[in-house]
């Protein structure tokens, strides 16, 4: 599904991102774990195509992705949901979560503007797409607020439901948990259960670690740009130079 | 409930706005047009930069694209409604050529560059031999169709005010869609916005020519109207004054830019009223104009931030709110 070979990244001559490889098998959960500042968001938009790679490269559906920008690679079977929370302003919920169906609708200006059949027609898919992915993540009986009054755990839904309304092929969740309550976090750990078992590919950041091994299938550690570990999540938590660079620095 | 009223509210406007040619004299009649086609390109700085979030202080350029272009046309023997049709295709064609490169620019070095385009453009307009130079174009045939002729003024005021029509019908089913939702999105994000498959670049460049088309348009009718066109009739002042038009009105919202266009135009008619009493310096007009853009930004700016059309509307959902309807 998703390969990425000897990547690299610096900003300033400091390495972000240092020849860093992995690869995703289709319908895999692949967690990415590693302390602040490890590289774990950049290589995120390395893959997404948001900063392009010093090095290396990256392959998608077993297409060459690296030079594409990153509306293309969402249009491939993309989706992002980012740590910083990134909501429509002046938008209802109902019409953020829309957004997402854009790269598999075609509607344009012409057909808006004359109200053509096409324009209708995408609508109605649109519309029962983003009330479906609403209802996924619980967000169902807000979809007419505006979406920058939600509180940040409901924003993190709303992202979710944005980029399920992609219908993914590869979805990419940065550190979806952190700042949400207990209760939330429970209903997030079942949503993520629940598309792995309907085969979606996702890449996971995590800062909690017992978060990732009990969703993941597979764990990638980095430290310092570089990956120091990666195999089952079992076999991480023991492993020596997981535990002096990551969990050793949190105890 | 709304909608209902909405309607009414649509019905009423509809009417005013058919009936007012047949009974304004012929100077107050060039106040109806001038705010109609006003009106017309603040739509389009509404939908640039209430919607799009893109900033364009050179709306002016693109109104005065408009107007060379029916000008040179008309003047040169073609049809005047090829010359009407062509004023907003030229004015889409600039804006897609200057807004290549210009678009890579956000936020103030934006603006800066679209105004530095309009001062370009005017200073071009006033060198070359076949825009007249200062002096302008002169001598336009009237408007005409066929065998009918535009010889009076309500013959301008319906068409601009069923171009703004058009221009409000546009740009309402644009938002209310697809890529409207796009254009909305990459206002707040266009990291976000990309994520969601959107083109960017391609839907700024978009809803640029867009906006353009709607000033391409009014410049068109205004040709014909005044019959003469020079570097002159727009100033820099002029782009300034839409996007104050935009902001009193309301940015993001389409009746806002119209109730902007109609505020603002009306406010600088009385205030030319009233410097050019007598006993008022010379320079009274200039001053006062420019003084009541700024007092009027800073008023609205402080008192009803949202501008015209949302603090009216809010006030009227808070009122209806009370009473228990459900
Ligand atoms: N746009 C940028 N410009 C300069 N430096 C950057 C930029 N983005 C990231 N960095 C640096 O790259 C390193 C990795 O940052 P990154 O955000 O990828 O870490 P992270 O693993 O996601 O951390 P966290 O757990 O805090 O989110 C950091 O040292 C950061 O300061
Ligand atoms: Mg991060």
């Amino acid at each position: 599904m998703l390969n990425v070979s000897g990547v690299s990244r610096s900003f300033g001559g400091v390495y972000a991102v240092r020849d860093v490889s992995l690869s995703v098998a289709d319908g895999e959960v692949c967690g990415v774990i590693g302390p602040n500042g490890a590289g774990k968001s950049t290589l995120f938009n390395l893959i997404t195509g948001h900063l392009a790679a010093d090095h290396g490269r990256i392959s998608f559906l077993g297409q060459r992705v690296d030079r594409l920008a990153p509306h293309r690679r969402a249009r491939m079977g993309m989706s992002i949901v980012f740590q910083a929370a990134r909501v429509f302003r002046g938008m209802t919920v109902e019409e953020n979560v829309m957004v997402g169906a854009h790269g598999h609708t075609r509607a344009g200006f012409a057909a808006a503007a004359l109200r053509l059949p096409r324009h209708q027609a995408d609508e109605r898919e649109i519309a029962a797409e983003a009330a479906d992915a609403l209802a996924r993540v619980g967000l169902a009986e807000w979809a007419d607020r505006p979406a920058d009054l939600l509180p940040i755990g409901q924003q993190r839904a709303l992202q979710l439901a944005r980029a399920l309304c992609a219908r993914p092929r590869l979805l990419l969740l940065d550190e979806p948990a952190s700042g949400l309550r207990a209760e939330e976090r429970e209903r997030l750990a079942t949503l993520v259960e629940e598309l792995r078992a309907a085969g979606l590919t996702i890449l996971l950041i995590e800062h909690d670690v017992g978060f990732v091994t009990r969703l993941a299938d597979r764990v990638v550690v980095l430290d310092l740009g570089r990956v120091i570990a990666d195999g089952p999540p079992a076999e991480i938590r023991s492993d020596p130079a997981v535990l002096a660079a990551y969990l050793g620095q949190a105890s | 409930m709304t909608r209902r009223l909405g309607l009414a509210a649509g019905l009423l406007v509809a009417a005013v706005t058919l009936a007012l040619p047949a009974v304004l004299d012929d100077s107050a009649l060039a106040v109806y047009i001038l705010l109609g086609l006003a009106a017309m390109v603040t739509v389009g700085v509404s939908l640039l930069m209430g919607y799009a979030g893109q900033v364009s202080l050179g709306q002016g350029a693109f109104y005065a694209i408009g107007a060379y272009t029916a000008a040179l046309l008309a003047l040169n023997g073609a049809p005047p409604l090829l010359g009407l049709v062509a004023a907003p295709v030229a004015a889409a064609l600039s804006a897609l050529l200057i807004g290549v490169p210009l678009l890579r620019l956000r936020g103030h070095h934006l603006a800066f560059a679209t105004l530095a385009m309009q001062l370009i453009l005017l200073s071009l307009a006033g060198q070359l031999d076949f825009t007249g130079g200062d002096i302008g174009l002169q001598g336009i045939p009237q408007f005409s169709v066929g065998a009918f002729e535009a010889s009076s003024a309500s013959v301008y005021a319906y068409l601009t005010w069923a171009g703004l029509a058009l221009v409000m019908l546009i740009t309402h089913n644009v938002i209310t869609s697809r890529p409207g939702r796009a254009l909305r999105a990459l206002a707040t994000s266009e990291i976000a916005a990309a994520s969601a498959g959107i083109p960017v670049g391609r839907y700024k460049l978009v809803v640029f020519a867009l906006s353009a088309t709607f000033a391409g348009l009014a410049g068109g009718i205004y040709c014909f109207y005044t019959g003469y066109v020079a570097p002159g009739s727009f100033p820099v002042l002029i782009s300034i004054q839409y996007i104050v038009m935009a902001v009193v009105g309301g940015l993001g919202t389409i009746w806002g830019a119209v109730a902007g266009a109609a505020a603002i135009t009306l406010l600088v008619q009385g205030l030319d009223r009233l410097a050019s009493l007598p006993g008022m310096p010379s320079y009274a007009p200039s001053v006062l104009s420019y003084a009541v853009y700024a007092l009027v930004l800073i008023v609205v700016v402080l008192f009803m931030p949202h501008g015209l059309v949302p603090a009216v509307s809010r006030r009227l959902s808070r009122r209806r709110a009370e009473v228990p309807y459900r």
